[in-house]
């Protein structure tokens, strides 16, 4: 699986704010942080079914907020391939882990999950190491 | 969570490794005009798909919080299969930002209900 193709920001992207690699980051984690709450509600639909097509997850597909998380997720993979063709996949999952700060805020607002210290704890966690990830990003730019 | 619930999630992190590995080669090939990239469009989007619908059977069978460390570990295998198969490198402050985002998941996931 090896391949010979440079990875690190060789190519330039289009000039503007929507087209920056990482505002593509940003709303790829948006909209996948979206799909995720959006699909455990579909997913919940199917609680307590226990035949083959639910634990497959074919079962879930008739709820329409399942759709609904589908579609947020596909829209998610455009800016993700977008984001890919610039930077590093390593680099790039790593920032997407912001979604891990998203989902437990977006499932407290929707969800009405409960937001409590060790959670906010995590999440400043999170922000710290996206952070260290954002200078390694800006180091490694210098270099190129 | 079962040894089946574990297979599950296990392939199904497996899966979007391999997955976000082909979608890279397949995009790293287009820009730089190298043919065969559609194939490996192809078989990242087979096997995002797999991993997709492995990730809903689990989502249907345990709650988010709980699936949240499973999905922690995941930059961490990423990272180790960018550098394998793609000659990806990181820095310390790329691994130490790794490192914490992973904790922090788990701390997360830790969490779990009314805490």
């Amino acid at each position: 699986m090896h391949d010979s193709a440079p990875t690190l920001l060789t190519p330039k992207p289009a000039r503007g704010f929507f087209w920056n690699p990482y505002f593509q980051i940003l709303l790829t984690v948006l909209l996948t942080a979206a799909a995720q709450i959006l699909l455990k509600i579909g997913a919940d639909s199917s609680r307590g079914d226990t035949s083959v097509g639910a634990w497959l997850g074919f079962n879930e597909l008739r709820d329409w907020w399942t759709w609904a998380g589908i579609i947020a997720f596909c829209s998610s993979l455009g800016s993700w391939l977008y984001a890919l063709r610039f930077l590093p996949l390593g680099l790039a999952f790593s920032l997407t882990n912001g979604v891990h700060i998203f989902v437990p805020v977006g499932s407290w607002l929707f969800l009405h999950e409960h937001l409590g210290p060790l959670r906010i704890a995590g999440i400043t966690v999170i922000i710290l190491g996206i952070l260290l990830l954002a200078q390694s990003v800006a180091q490694a730019e210098e270099k190129v | 969570m079962s040894a089946l619930t574990w297979t599950l999630v296990l392939v199904s992190q497996l899966a979007l490794v391999a997955g976000q590995i082909y979608l890279k080669r397949a995009m790293s090939r287009r820009e730089h005009n190298v043919p065969g990239w559609q194939g490996q469009m192809a078989l990242g989007i087979a096997t995002m798909t797999i991993w997709f619908l492995l990730w809903l059977g689990a989502m249907a069978r345990v709650d988010l919080s709980q699936l949240m460390p499973m999905e922690g570990i995941s930059p961490l295998l990423i990272v180790i299969g960018a550098m394998l198969f793609l000659r990806e490198r990181l820095d310390w402050r790329g691994w130490s930002g790794v490192a914490l985002t992973c904790v922090g998941v788990v701390l997360v996931s830790l969490s779990g209900h009314g805490n």
